[in-house]
This record gives structure tokens, C-alpha cells and sequence, in this order.
């Protein structure tokens, strides 16, 4: 049999320390962090959607702790400009020129606090910069830090006040994840590890991977082989879910690569270096939700799952 | 029930009305057969109950459930499979291509009921549209074009309302894909294609004649040869042999080049042939048995009134020669030929008054009142007197005309109704004698002609003392010569004088022919005796089958009984022929016998003559039924060890159909387990696969390898082995690196992963 390289070693251990980091920040939620570490991966933005207090912040605070780098973060108020995100030019009196003052998305990890709280206008400021990973600022387009990462977060039960996020920003996240609250054991843990602690905040994690470690894991993600049948297979999943009559707008091509990468990063973190149905299906829930929008019923996926027939054997 | 509900409504009348139509079509004379109607009705009636209660399915393509499956399948084989028992119940049957559209309109009739399918609904007005063409062009029955009509309007609304019930129906179903098609040329099926051509090329080509004969029996309405099934239908109209009329099965035309008359056949011929000439012709009576006075004006010019033949029929005669010529010039092999029960008398010529001096009987006279009336179709009715109440069923006959000798047409007695295609008017048709049918102004009965009959059967131990009657009946028939009076009547008496009136004396008289004298067709009364029917009822006790009946005749006339001699021919049983299903009647058939007169006017065939039976009367269905069990049962009990073996064979092959299924698979495995690694994994899977499916554990369709071994009970490390390697061979691009080789994980996973375990049980 020819043989054919496995996940390296190193980069197992990288991930398993990243991996850690984020598992000790957040307790009890390790599904969380591998579908986050998935949307990383795949160089991907999270949409993290749950209630006040569930850790949504804490958790990308880690997250930006752990991956290192510029960690920037945008708390969303109504009167937030595009300006204030992107950046903007400034006349500088010695100089007698205009000069560029880089907003909070110059960084590796932005994260965007209760995101839909800002205007639709100022939220579209951020489009570019998920798809391109570049800002365009007086005709002049700025690049972003190549590991440029977005974790959003949003409050889905208090409406007042708040701008929901139009279908072109949803697009451009490759996930949405809730947290939930932990079990019982992994409260007493965190309720234990406050005592002792004057300002209350928790301790974020050490640095686990280096930019460029990062970058090169996403390269090798990249690099995961998609048999011509699990392709199929993802075509066959988003022409259900196009034809579904409880789906008003379908699964975009671009949703579609997404679902794909997030499909090869989910393989990688299981150590495979091909992927299967089975991480399709396993990332479908996560991928597809934040495209449905919210008036879409929850059992649409697991029914398009079930009827799509798993390719096997060769036909 | 949903909207879809008039669409199934309207899918079953629209194959009902198509049933219909091919069960007129089947039946040459334009009338269903009771069993196929019921059997219709019952389908019918499961059809509608299936149409209004059968659940829609969830949506438009969900599958079939096996069930429903199950009883398409049955209903298409069951037909064929049971014809051969309806042959045998009903005596009757059909071609092959028929027995095929039979089961199509079972077919059609279930698919109908099960119309809350969409698609089994569209297949079901393809079966009926399909049905009602093929009765469009097989039948010519008057009624079939009314039935076209109604399932032309029916067809009409059909498509209005499945239009109607499609447009409710999401044009994708929910949470399913259309399949990516790879547009391929179908080389395999290509294949496969030309090499079932190529060899049935070769089979027509090179193959023994009884293969093209068989093929050709595929489509037995458009020229079949009759040959490999009895029931195949020789082509109608376009036979070759269709005029020659030799073959039982051809039907069609009337009129024929074959209509030439032939005095060498006449019916005088044939009588002298059979039992020799008379002793002492008289010289103005060359002919005692004519055929016809038309023949011989034909061939000889009109005679002198002295030279005219007369039918009458000598009791005094040589007997047979040694020599005998050849009965006919046709290629028939008889004169007739019958389909229907047997044995059957068939009266040709009635004779009235016996003349003792001239030993001969004097032929019957036209016949005035009994009239034949046009009743609908083409059928023609007999009318007359009321007929008695103790008849039993009718009785049908197919008569066919192979080589007549003159214009009779042949008839059962008891007759009540006839029917000659189109020949449809009183006038076409005459008396010749009271119960003898012959068609107007014709020399002969042309070959081809198919008569088509009705007659009253009964068994004459049913008739009361009544029946007989005693007045009001042409004196002649109570006639008895005074030379012979007191003899007979000293001999009827003595044989029957002590019973009472009725049935019980004259069957005395017959059973005492048929016990106590033998037929022998050589013996002959000596010329000098002045009354043969003496010599012999006292002397020689043995003789020709005209002396049994005259002598009957003759001693039921001295017992009071209106009586007559007939001169005919008798379908033999013994004469049967399987293959055609037909009794052929020839010449040597000829035959003599007398017949009382009854009460309603009919004439009683009665047989006094040893080796000769009447037609029994028609048994009840029940009873029919009852002998067809029991003949299966016959057929059982001599096949016992076989149908043993083939039963416990078949049980067994059902009580482990699952083991033997994985059996099969698991052999053609071992055979076939693949070259690369990919193919053994994924062969070894897919064998784990059928056998989870004959457990009833099958991999549902959105389910993946994982989840399925996941959800398996006692799932173990050899399994997880070898699905593993089934997603490297599946999706990865080349094998897994550490892997043990792939031989060992595929055959460690089949031994460990038996049948019986998923179901449930241990390896």
C-alpha cells in the first residue's frame, strides 16, 4: 500500500496545546472550543450567539491570548462610525500630510463585542475585511495581518436597540456557535477558582502558537484531501437545502467553500488527513445555521442529513 | 384523502373500463366469460378499497412499501401461473399473449388501487392505455368501440385531474437532492443487448424448427402455429390453411374458393361405404342415402321424377366391403370438428315411417313451425314451445365446418340457440327436418364456418312420467308396420311392459340392447329374412348400430312413445385430441340412433347402441369444481414424492432464506475479494452491509460508515478496523501509513461479523 503522511507530530502538539489553553479559559466546553478551533483553522470568522455571561467574551479574549499576536477589541455601540474600525486619515500639521491611523481591525484578533448593537452601516464597514482580509480607507486599500481573525458576539434575547445582522455579514462568518451554560461540576470549579481573586477576572492563558505556527497550520488544513465523492456529497447537501421549501435563500458558493474547509479543518483536528462525510455532517450544524437567519426551524439540517445518501462505494 | 383523491377515483374506472374492454375483446362472440367478470368484480372491489383508503405517501417518491410490492408482483404471476388449473375447471383457455395481457390487467388494477402513488397511478393509465389498444385492434366485437369511447372520455378527465393532483406536490421533495447524472453511453447494457440478439439471431437461424415454432407462438393472434400451445389462436383470416379447414383452430371466412361440389363426398357415398348397399335396390332408387338432389342435378342434369334420389334409409344391406375408398378428397381429417363436451350427437338426416316391405325407413318431412328469431348480436334464437323445466345448464359448442357433404348446419340436439357470424337473419337459415339446421339455398355448408351453439342438456332420469307425451303429436311417430306389431309388442312388453310409464321403460328397453346384443358392424341380415329388425332382436342378437336404433326406435313406438330413427354423426370422445382441444368428426363417425319426443316439443337422443353415450347433462360449477379438486388432488397424490420434495425444498429455502442470501453473498466474497486494497475494503464492507441488511440493521441512506458502526450493538475493534479502512479506501487519496494489511482486516472483520451476529446473537 502506498503510504500517505499523517497529521505531523508537531503540529498535533501544537494543537493539543492550544487546545488546552482554551479548554482551561473556558470550562466544561470542549465542543465549543473545537468547532472554534475548526473555524480557526479554516481561517474562518465565529459569530458567537448566546446569552449574557455564558462566556463569549472570556472565551475570545483566551482564544486571542492563546493564537498571540495584536489582539484589538470593538465594544459595539449605536454610535460606533466605520471609521473607528477601520481607521482613518489624519492631517498631520508637521508633516502637512494626511496620515493613516490604523483602526482596531490592523490586528490578528478582533473581536467585536455585541456586534449587532452598531449601525448597519458601521457593520458593513467590517465586509471587506472578513472576505479580503484588507480595509479601503480614501481610495487607499490597506492589507490586514495575514492570520486575521474575527470573533463576534451577540445577544440574541434583548432586541432593544440592536440592528440585526444583514445576510452579506452573516455570509462572511464561517460559524455560529452558542455556548450554554456549564454543568454542575464545571461551575463548582469555576466558583472555586474566583475565591482568592480581589478583581475577579480570570487569568488569560500564555501564548500556545506563534503567528506564523498558526498560518503554517492553516496551510496544512488547506492541504486536507476532499475525495471527488465528499464533494458530491457537499453538493448534493446545499441542493437540498436550496430546494428545501423552509429555506428562503440557499447555501451561497461561497457558504459552500466554507462548509468545505470547515469540513478539512474538523478532519485535521481529528488528526485525518482526508476528509469524510462524517466531518461534513459534524460541522453542517455550526456552518449552516448562521445562514439560515433565525426564522428558519431547527430541524431542517438534521432532516437534509438524513435523506442525503452517504456515498460509500463507487458508483 | 387529500386532492389527489378524484385522480385515484378516475385512475381505477379508467382501468376498469379498459378490463372490460379486453374481456369482450377475448371472446370471439362478443360475450365476457362469467369468470373473468367475476374475477374482474373482486379486483374491482380491492382496487377501489386500495384506492380510497391506502394512505398518501409522505411525499411523491417515497418507496413503495415491500407489501405492496409483493402483491403487484403476485398479481402479474398469479394469472399465469393459474391457467393451467382454469383450463382444466372451465375448459377453456388462452394464447399465451393473452395470458400475458390478462396479467397486465391484474396488474393494472392494483397499480390502479394503489394509485395515492403518483408515479404507480401514471403506469397504471399506461397499463390501461396500452390495454385498450391491444383490444382496439384485436377485437371487432360491436361493443367495443362504445367502450373505446368511454375510456377515451375517461382518459380526458384522468389527465385533468392528475394534473390537477400533481400541482399540489412540491417540486423537490424536502431534504432531497436531484442525483448528479454522469451522462455515460451505456456500454454494459449495449452489450448485453447485442449478445441476446446475436443469440436469439442464431437460435431463429440455426436452432431446431419447434424454437421458431415456439417464438412464433409468442404472438399467436397475428399467426400462430397452434403447434406448442392448444390455446394459441392460428391466424384469423390469413392462415394458409384457413380455407382447407384441416386445422381445428382456423376461423374466419364463409365464403371460399373451397365451395365446390364434390358429388364423390355425398352423404349416399358415405353410408354405402360404412355399411354396404342395399341388397335390392330399386332401380328408380340408384341412391337410397343422397347427399342432396342438388348435386346430382349439378352433375347429371335434371333426372327423370323415377331417377330422383331419395334419403331414405335401407335396414337390408350387404354390409361393408373389404375395400373401402378414401372417405374424402380434403385434407381435413373429418368433416367437423367440435369444441365442447363430448360425446355429441349431430343429426344430419330424420326418418319418419318404417316401410316394412321395403325394409327401409322413409325420410321426415319439413318441419313448419318452428321458427329461428334474430335475438340480439348475431345470435339466433330457437323458438317454439316452452321448454320443459327439466333441463339442466346450456351447453356451448363450437362446431366447425371442415368438409360438409351437404348444407346442414351441424347442431347438439336440444337446441336453443345458434350463431354463425354475421349470418344473422331468419331467412339465411331452414328446417331441413325438425331439429336439423340447414342454410338456405346453399348445395353445402362451406368450410371455415364456425358454428357457434346453445343447447339444453338434462339427464333423462329427471324426467316425470309427463314429459312423455301420449296425444297431440304426428301419428307417424307412434307408427309401427302391422307385419311387426305383434312381435315388437310382445318384446316391449316382455322387456318393459311391467314398469310404469316414463323413463323407467324406455331405459328398460335401452339397457337391454346394450346388455344383452353386441354391435358388430360386419353382421348383416340374410337377404331372404323379410325383417332384419327381427332377425335381429330374436336370432342373431349382434349387428350394425342402424339395427340397435331401429329396433329401439320400433319397440318405444309399440310402448306408446313418440319416436324417430335419426341418420347423424357422433363426436367421440375417445376421438379428443389435447392438442387442439377439438374432437374431430369424420366418416367413420357416422352414426344412427333414435330419439323420443318430449312433452315441449324437443327430441330426446336416447343410445341403445353399446359403446355409444349421450351428452350428459351440465354439472353445476360446483360440481365442476369439485372435480377439478379432485383431479388436482389425483395429480397430487401421483406426484406426491416430487411435490414433497419441491415443498420442503421451497420451505426450507423460506424459513433460511436470510442464511442462504448471506451465503451466496459471502461465497461470491471469497470468490471475488478484490486485487487492491481499496477494492478488499470496500468489498468486505459492502458484504457486512447486505448481511446487516438481511438482519434488518441496514446503513439508512443518510447515515455514514461511523455512525452506522456506531449504532451497532457489541460494535468491536475489528469492525472500527475495517470501516476505518474503508473511509481510507473511500475517500482518502492513497492508504493509511501504519495500517496492517488490508487482506487480514477485511477477513478478520467478516469472521468476526457472521449473520447471526447482527442479529443479535455471538460470533
Amino acid at each position: 500500500m502506498t503510504a500517505f503522511p499523517d497529521v505531523p507530530a508537531s503540529s498535533v502538539a501544537t494543537l493539543s496545546v492550544l487546545r488546552s489553553a482554551l479548554n482551561v479559559a473556558l470550562r466544561g466546553k470542549p465542543e465549543v472550543i473545537e468547532r472554534v478551533l475548526a473555524c480557526l483553522l479554516a481561517r474562518g470568522h465565529v459569530l458567537l450567539e448566546d446569552r449574557p455571561g455564558l462566556g463569549k467574551t472570556t472565551l475570545a479574549k483566551a482564544l486571542a491570548a492563546a493564537v498571540g499576536g495584536v489582539f484589538s477589541r470593538v465594544q459595539c455601540t449605536p454610535d460606533l462610525l466605520p471609521g473607528d474600525i477601520t481607521g482613518f486619515s489624519v492631517f498631520n500639521q508637521k508633516t502637512r500630510e494626511f496620515e493613516f491611523q490604523p483602526g482596531p481591525v490592523f490586528a490578528d484578533v478582533l473581536l467585536a463585542d455585541e456586534i449587532n448593537r452598531t449601525t448597519p452601516r458601521t457593520q458593513s464597514a467590517l465586509l471587506e475585511a472578513m472576505a479580503e482580509r484588507q480595509v479601503t480607507v480614501d481610495n487607499v486599500r490597506h492589507k490586514l495581518h495575514d492570520g486575521f481573525f474575527v470573533i463576534a458576539t451577540q445577544n440574541p434575547i434583548d432586541h432593544h436597540g440592536t440592528y440585526p445582522l444583514p445576510e452579506a455579514q452573516l455570509d462572511r462568518f464561517a460559524m455560529k456557535l452558542s455556548i450554554g451554560y456549564p454543568d454542575k461540576q464545571n461551575e463548582r470549579d469555576m466558583l472555586s477558582a474566583a475565591v482568592g481573586k480581589p478583581d475577579g477576572r480570570d487569568e488569560l492563558p500564555r501564548q500556545a502558537v506563534m503567528p506564523a505556527v498558526l498560518v503554517g497550520l492553516q496551510e496544512q488544513v488547506a492541504a486536507v484531501a476532499v475525495a471527488s465523492a465528499v464533494q458530491d456529497y457537499l453538493i448534493d447537501l446545499a441542493t437540498a437545502v436550496r430546494n428545501h421549501p423552509k429555506v428562503p435563500h440557499g447555501l451561497s458558493p461561497r457558504g459552500l467553500l466554507t462548509w468545505q474547509r470547515v469540513a478539512q479543518a474538523w478532519a485535521f483536528l481529528a488528526g485525518r488527513p482526508f476528509v469524510t462525510p462524517d466531518d461534513v455532517k459534524l460541522v453542517a450544524q455550526p456552518v449552516l445555521c448562521v445562514r439560515f437567519g433565525p426564522n428558519v426551524p431547527t430541524d431542517v439540517i438534521p432532516s437534509v442529513l438524513s435523506t442525503v445518501p452517504v456515498p460509500v462505494y463507487p458508483r | 384523502m387529500g386532492r389527489d383523491l378524484p385522480a385515484r377515483v378516475i385512475t381505477v374506472v379508467l382501468m376498469a373500463v379498459a378490463y372490460v374492454t379486453c374481456e369482450v375483446a377475448a371472446h370471439a362472440d362478443g360475450r365476457p366469460g362469467a369468470f373473468g367478470l367475476a374475477f374482474g368484480g373482486l379486483l374491482l372491489t380491492a382496487a377501489v378499497m386500495l384506492a380510497v383508503f391506502v394512505r398518501r405517501p409522505v411525499h411523491p417518491k417515497q418507496r413503495l412499501p415491500w407489501k405492496w410490492t409483493l402483491c403487484l408482483g403476485l398479481g402479474f404471476i398469479l394469472p399465469l401461473a393459474c391457467e393451467p388449473f382454469v383450463r382444466q375447471l372451465l375448459g377453456e383457455g388462452f394464447p399465451l399473449e393473452l395470458q400475458v395481457v390478462n396479467a397486465l390487467r391484474t396488474l393494472g388494477l392494483l397499480l390502479a388501487g394503489l394509485a395515492a402513488w403518483p408515479r404507480l397511478r401514471r403506469l397504471s393509465a399506461v397499463v390501461s392505455l396500452f390495454l385498450a389498444l391491444f383490444a382496439s385492434a384485436m377485437g371487432d366485437q360491436p361493443a367495443i368501440p362504445y367502450l373505446l369511447m368511454a375510456f377515451a372520455v375517461c382518459g380526458g378527465l384522468w389527465l385533468i385531474l392528475d394534473h390537477r393532483a400533481g400541482t399540489g406536490e412540491p417540486v423537490a421533495v424536502r431534504g432531497e437532492v436531484v442525483k448528479r447524472v454522469k451522462l455515460r453511453l451505456p456500454y454494459r447494457e449495449a452489450l448485453v443487448f447485442a449478445v441476446l440478439a446475436m443469440a436469439a439471431v442464431a437460435v431463429v437461424i440455426a436452432g431446431p424448427k419447434r424454437v421458431m415454432l415456439t417464438l412464433g407462438e409468442l404472438v399467436p393472434t397475428s399467426g400462430g402455429t397452434g403447434d406448442t400451445d392448444p390455446f394459441a389462436r392460428y391466424g384469423v383470416g390469413n392462415g394458409p390453411e384457413e380455407v382447407a379447414g384441416d386445422n381445428a383452430k382456423t376461423a374466419g371466412m364463409v365464403e371460399s374458393d373451397k365451395v365446390i361440389e364434390d358429388n364423390k363426398d355425398a352423404l349416399v357415398d358415405v353410408v354405402s361405404d360404412l355399411y354396404g348397399p342395399p341388397h335390392k335396390p330399386r332401380k328408380e332408387l340408384e341412391r337410397l342415402v343422397a347427399g342432396g338432389l342438388a348435386e346430382v342435378i349439378q352433375n347429371h342434369g335434371k333426372l327423370p321424377d323415377n331417377r330422383k334420389p331419395s334419403r331414405d334409409f335401407d335396414t337390408s344391406r350387404k354390409g361393408p366391403g373389404d375395400s373401402r375408398k378414401p372417405t374424402s378428397s380434403s385434407a381435413a381429417r373429418g368433416r367437423y370438428e367440435v369444441e365442447g363436451r363430448t360425446p355429441l350427437h349431430i343429426r344430419m338426416i330424420t326418418y319418419i315411417r318404417y316401410l316394412a316391405e321395403e325394409r327401409r325407413w322413409e325420410q321426415g318431412r319439413k318441419p313448419g313451425s318452428r321458427l329461428l328469431e334474430h335475438t340480439g348480436g348475431e345470435w339466433m334464437e330457437v323458438r317454439g314451445m316452452q321448454p320443459g323445466n327439466w333441463y339442466a345448464d346450456d351447453d356451448h359448442h363450437r362446431l366447425k365446418v371442415a368438409d360438409a357433404t351437404d348444407n346442414v348446419v351441424p347442431t347438439p340436439p336440444n337446441l336453443a340457440r345458434v350463431r354463425i357470424q354475421r349470418v344473422d337473419k331468419a331467412e339465411y337459415y331452414d328446417w331441413e327436418y325438425e331439429g336439423v339446421l340447414s342454410l338456405s339455398g346453399r348445395k353445402k355448408t362451406p368450410p371455415g364456418v364456425v358454428v357457434n351453439t346453445d343447447c339444453h342438456t338434462l339427464d333423462p332420469g329427471v324426467l316425470p312420467a309427463e314429459s312423455f307425451p301420449t296425444v297431440g303429436f304426428n301419428p307417424a311417430y307412434v307408427d309401427v308396420p302391422e307385419s311387426l306389431t305383434i312381435d315388437l309388442t310382445r318384446i316391449a312388453d316382455k322387456w318393459a311392459g311391467h314398469l310404469p310409464r316414463g323413463w323407467s321403460q324406455v331405459h328398460a328397453v335401452l339397457a337391454k340392447l346394450r346388455a344383452e346384443y353386441s354391435l358388430d358392424r360386419q353382421a348383416r341380415a340374410p337377404e331372404h329374412h323379410s325383417h332384419p329388425v327381427l332377425w335381429f332382436l330374436e336370432e342373431s342378437h349382434r349387428g350394425p348400430d342402424y339395427l340397435f336404433a331401429s329396433a329401439a326406435t320400433l319397440l318405444l313406438r309399440s310402448l306408446g312413445y313418440p319416436a324417430r330413427f335419426c341418420l347423424g354423426y357422433y363426436a367421440h370422445p375417445d376421438k379428443y385430441d389435447p392438442a387442439t382441444q377439438h374432437t374431430p368428426v369424420s366418416d367413420d363417425d357416422l352414426h344412427l340412433w333414435p330419439e323420443v319426443l318430449l312433452r315441449d316439443g324437443q327430441w330426446l337422443v336416447v343410445e341403445p347402441t353399446p359403446g355409444y353415450e349421450v351428452l350428459p347433462a351440465l354439472k353445476p360449477w360446483t360440481e365442476r369444481l369439485a372435480d377439478t379438486l379432485a383431479f388436482l388432488g389425483e395429480w397430487a397424490s401421483r406426484n406426491a414424492v416430487w411435490l414433497s420434495a419441491a415443498a420442503a425444498l421451497l420451505g426450507l429455502t423460506v424459513v433460511f432464506r436470510r442464511r442462504l442470501a448471506d451465503a451466496i453473498v459471502t461465497q461470491t466474497w471469497r470468490l471475488f475479494p478484490g486485487r487492491t486494497w481499496r477494492v478488499q475494503a470496500l468489498r468486505a464492507m459492502k458484504l457486512l452491509e447486505r448481511r446487516a441488511v438481511l438482519a434488518g440493521q441496514r446503513r439508512q441512506a443518510g447515515e455514514t460508515l461511523t455512525e452506522w458502526v456506531g449504532r451497532l450493538p457489541n460494535s468491536d475493534a475489528a469492525l472500527s478496523q475495517l470501516r476505518s479502512l474503508a473511509e481510507w479506501a473511500a475517500y482518502a487519496p492513497s492508504s493509511p501509513a501504519s495500517d496492517p494489511p488490508a487482506v487480514a482486516v477485511c477477513q478478520q472483520a467478516v469472521r468476526c461479523w457472521p449473520y447471526r451476529r447482527f442479529r443479535g446473537g455471538s460470533a
